[in-house]
């Protein structure tokens, strides 16, 4: 090994690129603006305590960081190795051990209290507004608004009929309400994560987990599954639709209209009889009867692992399919919608998709080969560990016409 | 120039951003390019860390502190953990061709025997004293080879009393487990306690006996076999003989009265004057329907707050198949239960209530009870 000191010029060059690489870290670190996940950006009641709560500890913690940090820095740079001889060793020193520890523990009482009752009123879920039963299945959600014992649903008073709502992707709430969500699993442990309205809550098979929502204006809120649940867990996706309270009236009103069926002779009836004949085993739509008028009733539970389908009522008052995973409308439209202000959205969201405002392409492949768009287990071949039924949902083998006709028959769901 | 440990990082800091990039182009964006980034981020910062040190190793300068520093030491020690390294190896590709038993038990020696081996060769390079490396390898490894040591020791000692245990006659058990074997385990603690000479040897010796005796009984009784163990009649019996009615039966006899799970249930359904009420969390007063999500198990913890014995059943009304037969069970109820006592019920039901002419609900036989449940 070489013995001579490294050359002057060397050196310089080793510093600066030790510069070079600290101060890209820095920079490439910093942080993405006005993602629609921020936790940072709350936009209700619960996630403003969390924010309330994190925001000064945060402070605390940069400032114990920076001091730590300042302090190794300074050490490094003072004490590095140049050839001198080693400092004089010493066994510590006791008062400077009681001051580490002492301020430390103070700072975690600081810390404590309000963070103990901040917890506790974050899972108090008396008085609630509206209360919604979310389920979450490999790899999608399922919301369903129960009736009270007042013959309300979600503290509002149907129209019409009063008869529970099932739906999927996303959830619809109302605005300034305390939501409650009694969530749990078919399958693995879920987590329901929709950061600007709250933090996690696991969803457990066989326990019920309660959780708070609160939205402060009309407006749509992203989420997705906060807990790994399999191949397609990065596309277990949720929105949250906060509406007003007129807004929410009709939208519940409509997910209660009875069933139309298309008119005869049209693409959208023929669309109907295909999903009869190849959805309706795993899909359900309510109030939707076969060519005898028998009602169709769909039996996931012989095909489907978990057991359940997505329920495809009024599909096209959603915004998303597929686990929330892709847009049913155009990107134009789906841009109208989320940058609308809360004046304007209800009305948009309200609209539902149209012809003009579906996405086809997306859809369309999704009907085409659904796997390939979103892994699953569901290769015939190899669903030995699953009794032969799929975790997801199969390739269907559709034709383009089948394909456009159900196109038709799906875009009058609404 | 550049120190080995800084080349190392710098390479590696440069191979991240080139696949970030490559990836993130090839896949326009996708989430991995995130986690390569990040990847790639540290490493540089690392790599400028590690370049302002120069790998933190013994100055050139210092002669002294350059003779004395481990590198400059002699050979490794011997060991037998690359040996174990070779065998996990071996056997994991075993167990690629027979069965996952020997995969796995070739992936726990691999990993073991990998840790092993490194903490082995780091003790090495701590000093030059091979005592004071020695201590040191104690030290970084005792507080996970010890208690892993002791679990292992544990478990096998375990798993042979079990199979002694179940290899014998009930009767015969409780005698040998809670007679004779506690009565020689405090006749030798007080052996021991008193004769306080008793050398270290005898004593290991003694115990090794008794471990090695112990751990032959369960090989031996493993081997034999389990006695017959008698089944016993449960609610989901009842039910499939349709059973379900106010009468005590078999599996009514000795049933728990009470219930481990307490919390988290889908609903708390309590009997009381002759009336059924469902407390269901998040959901402020009683409820008189229950509303439970179709093909998913729902807990429902039964509660018996009225005078005499009474149990909860549920009529799932099962689709059936072309020739008629259920393609499910058809009821499912609960054990009887004491007043002041609770069962759990877990019901699935695959179809929704407008399937169901009469819909399903909750019933106590034997009263006008009934509490509807509602699937979507």
């Amino acid at each position: 090994m070489s013995t001579s000191l490294p050359a002057p010029d060397s050196n310089r060059i080793r510093l600066r690129m030790a510069a070079i690489c600290v101060g890209a870290t820095v920079v490439l670190a910093s942080c993405a603006s006005d993602a629609p996940q921020d936790t940072w950006k709350p936009e209700g009641k619960y996630a403003q305590d969390i924010q309330d709560l994190q925001w000064w500890i945060f402070g605390i913690a940069g400032i114990v960081g920076v001091i730590v940090f300042a302090v190794i820095a300074f050490v490094l740079a003072k004490f590095k190795d140049r050839g001198q001889p080693i400092p004089e060793q010493s066994h510590g020193n006791a008062f400077i051990e009681y001051v580490f520890t002492a301020i430390p523990a103070l700072l975690l009482l600081v810390i404590a209290v309000p963070t103990w009752a901040a917890v506790f009123a974050l899972n108090d879920t008396d008085n609630a507004d509206c209360v919604v039963n979310v389920t979450g299945q490999q790899w999608w959600w399922e919301y369903d608004y129960p009736v009270d014992a007042d013959g309300n649903i979600c503290g509002f008073a149907p129209t019409g009929r009063a008869a529970p709502i099932i739906t999927s992707g996303q959830m619809v709430i109302p605005v300034d309400a305390k939501v409650v969500i009694r969530g749990t699993s078919r399958d693995v442990i879920h987590s329901f994560w929709v950061p600007k309205l709250n933090g996690k809550r696991d969803m457990v098979p066989g326990r019920v987990h309660t959780w708070n929502f609160h939205a402060n204006q009309a407006g749509i809120f992203a989420g997705q599954c906060g807990e790994f649940c399999g191949l397609s867990h990065a596309n277990m996706r949720m929105e949250i639709v906060a509406l007003d309270d007129a807004d929410f009236q009709s939208w519940l009103d409509n997910q209660l209209e009875p069933y139309q069926s298309p008119r005869q002779g049209t693409r959208a009836a023929t669309g109907e009889q295909t999903f009869v004949s190849q959805c309706s085993r795993c899909h359900q739509i309510d109030g939707l009867t076969d060519a005898d008028g028998d009602l169709v009733v769909s039996s996931p539970e012989q095909f489907v692992w978990s057991g359940a389908a997505p329920n495809l009522t009024n599909l096209m008052t959603r915004n998303t399919f597929a686990g929330a995973s892709w847009d049913l409308v155009t990107e134009d439209r789906r841009q109208r919608v989320w940058e609308a202000s809360p004046d304007e959205f209800g009305a948009l969201y309200l609209e539902g998709v149209t012809s003009e405002t579906l996405n086809e392409i997306d859809l369309k492949e999704w009907l085409r080969d659904a796997p390939a768009k979103k892994p699953m287990y569901t290769d015939p071949e190899n669903l030995e560990a699953t009794d032969g039924k799929t975790r997801g949902m199969p390739f269907l083998g559709l034709s383009e016409d089948q394909i456009n006709d159900l196109v038709a028959y799906l875009i009058e769901r609404k | 120039m550049f120190t080995t440990g800084s080349k190392l990082l710098i390479g590696s800091a440069a191979a991240a951003w080139i696949f970030a990039a490559i990836y993130g182009i090839a896949n326009d964006g996708a989430l991995g390019t995130l986690g390569l980034i990040s990847a790639a981020v540290a490493l540089t910062f690392l790599a400028g860390l590690n370049l302002f040190v120069r790998d933190s190793t013994v100055s050139a300068m210092d002669h002294d502190a350059f003779e004395d520093s481990a590198s400059a030491q002699a050979t490794a020690r011997p060991s037998l953990w690359p040996l174990l390294v070779g065998l996990g190896a071996t056997t994991i590709t075993l167990g690629l061709v027979t069965n996952r038993t020997f995969f796995t038990l070739g992936l726990i020696a691999l990993i073991a025997g990998a840790l092993e081996w490194m903490v082995h060769g780091w003790s090495e390079r701590a000093s030059g004293e091979r005592a004071y490396n020695s201590a040191a390898r104690n030290v970084m490894i005792d507080p996970l080879e010890l208690p892993v040591a002791g679990a292992i020791g544990a478990a096998v000692v375990v798993y042979a009393f079990s199979r002694v245990m179940l290899g014998l006659p009930t009767a015969t058990v409780t005698v040998i487990a809670f007679g004779v074997v506690a009565v020689l385990v405090v006749a030798v603690a007080a052996l021991v306690s008193v004769k306080r000479d008793l050398s270290r040897s005898t004593l290991t010796g003694g115990l090794s006996i008794v471990v090695i005796a112990l751990i032959a009984g369960g090989a031996v009784a493993g081997l034999i076999g389990e006695r017959d163990i008698p089944e016993h009649v449960t609610t989901a019996d009842l039910a499939e003989q349709n059973e379900c009615s106010a009468d005590e039966t078999e599996a009514d006899h000795d049933a728990s009265q009470t219930v481990a799970a307490k919390s988290n249930v889908a609903a708390e359904v309590t009997y009381e004057d002759g009336e059924l009420h469902a407390d269901v969390p998040g959901f402020d007063g009683d409820f008189e329907a229950l509303t439970l999500a179709r093909s998913n198990p729902s807990n429902v913890m039964f509660r018996n707050e009225s005078k005499g014995e009474a149990r909860l059943v549920i009529d799932l009304h099962p689709a059936t198949d072309d020739d008629g037969l259920p393609l499910g069970p058809e009821r499912l109820c609960t054990a009887l239960v004491e007043e002041g006592g609770t069962q759990l019920l877990t019901i699935l039901i695959d179809r929704p209530s407008f399937d169901v002419e009469q819909g399903f609900a909750l019933t106590v036989p034997g009263s006008a009870a009934k509490l509807q449940v509602v699937v979507p």
